[in-house]
């Protein structure tokens, strides 16, 4: 298990570096220049940030420099924001995403699982039906549709109630994060309980659980220590994709229901060329994501043991 | 009264085909330290009458519809409780044919052949584990402690089939089914997994319901057999009289169709023509009588009773009513 894990993350060092690289020689790819222009910081700044990056040396120096600080967890500086360093803008703004993001899979993990196993248990009946036809809607419409919808419900619920129930838009308290993080998550919610179902279809009747029965075994241990743990491996298996789903949905759920999250500041980044905070983010994406994908694998090796034991 | 005897079951399905009717009134009994073989070809409804009485067949779409099944007098069709012990696991246990699915992939062997004793006999989980090293060196698997912390995965077939063989027999049971327990494995562990059920019954005095379709099998552990054909029993009874003394054609057929191995003897294999009848509708007469070379009219469309040869020696076929005068050769009829 030890070795495995550093395995894992040393692939996942390589991986990140192959983002990092590809983000840099794209951005310098991109036609268009910060310092000239109108929106043209001012000349300390630009000879600051020269110095730093080394902009007026050769690409590959740039690309040296470029990784040596990504190295030492320094994600560059603002091209727009005077003074600010990413680093401080993810410090700040990623907390935000990070709760909204918890929150979605949380909401897409629990309800994928209880769903998916509702409708195995009720296989071709009225609620299966219902559950499977929402997910195909859930799956087929993308995030900022629900976005858009969802505001327009709770606006019409307020404006029903004559006060407000749940706030549409900003963020604070537990209030403002309900229904983002709900819009958030649905289509993973929708996949997971598509896979859930199949899994749990799958298992039921499975050879080990008739062999269970044959002990005995009263059902609701049969249900938890034999068909659970097995019929939730392939939902395991696709958390860390979802992970990405639900990041990359944020950019725009967060931009729709003015969320200050990290997704909005990365939106607001590419709008104004603002290439310091484009990389670091890209890069701080890159590495974020990885991470989850080798934790949803640990995970998943720690309830398989066949993979465990490879 | 026998350990366990079925009377009369009754076991369909309803699928979107129609219902099947997969077994149609099977009767047989089995006593302590005694071994019962059923026999017949494959979907004749082996699996399902045993799976039924152990509560196993999924319903729906299965459904009993009729028949007991008393287990020291209790009907386990109807409760699978007897003072307030669920029966399975614990007076009955049971072995399939697949031990490679037929465990759980994601608990270790131990905990697996631990469950049954903490469910039924109330062990702490350290107890369980202890007594399911004793009972993995009883099936005779090397390094015990160690392999009970191992996966299904790390397992042979033949160590998965004695482990198997260890959760069922864990709560020393009475009656042991064992369902094809070796088909499923190479030729020369087959025999050793036999060899090891054989030991233990001889041990333990435990009753076995043995599922084959390999004759030499059934000539070398059981005590009495019951051939199964279209869900129904066509012959039943004591080894010696059904191998021997074989009174329903279909048996001979089976017997024809069955390589021996011994010396000086060769003949051909004879498989048996044509196709088992549809169990969507089975035929008003005997099953077998589409592919019976001694078939008559009253085959065709009357369904016989069984009829008594001698002591426990009993057979479905018109050929030993009274009134039959037909002499079928290779059968045995009674004076
Ligand atoms: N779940 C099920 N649904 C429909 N038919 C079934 C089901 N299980 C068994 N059967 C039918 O019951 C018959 C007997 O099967 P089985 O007892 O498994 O035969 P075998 O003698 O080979 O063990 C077969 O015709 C099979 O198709
Ligand atoms: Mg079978």
């Amino acid at each position: 298990m030890v070795w495995y894990t550093v395995k894992r993350l040393i692939q996942g060092i390589i991986t990140v570096w192959f983002i990092a690289t590809a983000t840099f020689w794209a951005m310098h790819q991109v036609p268009g220049d910060p310092f000239i222009g109108e929106k043209a910081v001012s000349p300390e700044v630009e000879a600051n940030l020269k110095a730093r990056w080394g902009l007026d040396k050769p690409a590959y120096e740039q690309y040296a420099i470029f990784l040596v600080n990504m190295a030492r967890g320094d994600f560059g500086i603002s091209f727009t924001q005077e003074s600010r360093s990413v680093n401080e803008i993810i410090q700040e703004r990623f907390p935000v995403s990070a709760i909204l993001g918890i929150l979605a899979i949380v909401f897409a993990g629990l309800g994928g699982v209880l769903y998916g196993a509702l409708t195995a248990l009720y296989r071709n009946q009225w609620p299966d039906v219902i559950i499977i036809l929402l997910v195909i809607i859930g799956i087929s419409v993308p995030s900022f549709v629900f976005a858009s919808v969802g505001q327009l419900v709770l606006v019409t619920i307020n404006q029903i109630l004559g006060f407000t129930l749940l706030p549409v838009a900003g963020w604070g308290d537990v209030a403002h994060m309900l229904v983002p993080a709900l819009v958030l998550g649905l289509g993973t919610m929708a996949f997971l309980t598509r896979l859930m179902r199949s899994s749990m279809l799958e298992i039921v009747s499975a050879d080990f659980i008739r062999t269970a029965r044959s002990k005995g075994v009263p059902a609701a241990q049969v249900f938890s220590r034999h068909q659970l743990r097995n019929a939730v491996l392939p939902v395991i298996t696709v958390l860390g994709p979802s992970v990405a789903s639900i990041t990359t949905g944020g950019f725009v759920v967060e931009n729709i229901f003015g969320i200050p999250g990290l997704g909005q500041s990365f939106v607001l980044a590419v709008q104004q060329s603002d290439y310091g905070v484009i990389m670091g983010t890209t890069v701080f994406y890159g590495a974020f994501l990885v991470l989850m994908v080798i934790i949803v694998d640990l995970l998943y090796a720690w309830i398989d043991p066949r993979v465990r034991l490879e | 009264m026998a350990l366990l005897e079925v009377n009369d079951l009754h076991v369909e399905f309803t699928t979107y085909g129609g219902i099947v009717h997969a077994v149609r009134g099977v009767d047989f009994a089995v006593d302590e330290g005694e071994t019962l073989a059923i026999v017949g070809e494959s979907g004749c409804g082996k699996s399902v009458t045993m799976q039924s009485i152990m509560g196993l067949i999924p319903m729906p779409p299965g459904r009993i519809t009729k028949g007991t099944a008393l287990l020291q007098g209790h009907d386990i069709i109807q409760n699978k409780i007897i003072d307030g012990r669920d029966i399975r696991g614990n007076f009955v246990g049971m072995i399939f044919q697949d031990p490679m699915s037929s465990l759980n992939p994601t608990m270790t062997i131990g905990a697996q052949i631990a469950e049954p004793l903490e469910v039924h006999r109330g062990y702490s989980h350290r107890d369980a584990m202890k007594r399911a090293v004793e009972l993995l060196d009883l099936v005779q698997i090397p390094e015990a402690a160690k392999r009970s912390r191992q996966y299904p995965f790390e397992f042979s077939g033949g160590m998965l089939q004695r482990s198997m063989i260890a959760m069922a027999i864990a709560c020393e049971p009475l009656v042991l089914i064992a369902d094809e327990p070796s088909t499923a494995l190479d030729v020369t562990i087959q025999a050793q997994i036999l060899d090891l059920v054989e030991s233990i019954q001889r041990e333990t005095g435990m009753a076995i319901v043995l599922i084959t379709h390999d004759l030499g099998v059934v000539a070398r552990l059981a005590d009495t057999v019951t051939v199964m054909y279209a869900g129904e029993v066509m012959e039943a009874g004591s080894v010696d009289d059904v191998f021997y003394r074989s009174a329903h054609p279909y048996t001979l057929g089976l017997k024809e169709a069955m390589p021996t191995n011994q010396t000086g003897r060769t003949r051909q294999l004879k498989p048996i023509d044509g196709t088992p009848p549809d169990l969507f509708a089975p035929p008003e007469g005997c099953a077998y009588a589409a592919r019976c070379p001694h078939a008559m009219e009253v085959c065709l469309d009357h369904n016989p009773d069984p009829f008594a040869i001698h002591d426990e020696h009993r057979t479905k076929c018109w050929l030993h009513h009274e009134d039959c005068d037909v002499e079928a050769e290779g059968l045995f009829q009674a004076a």
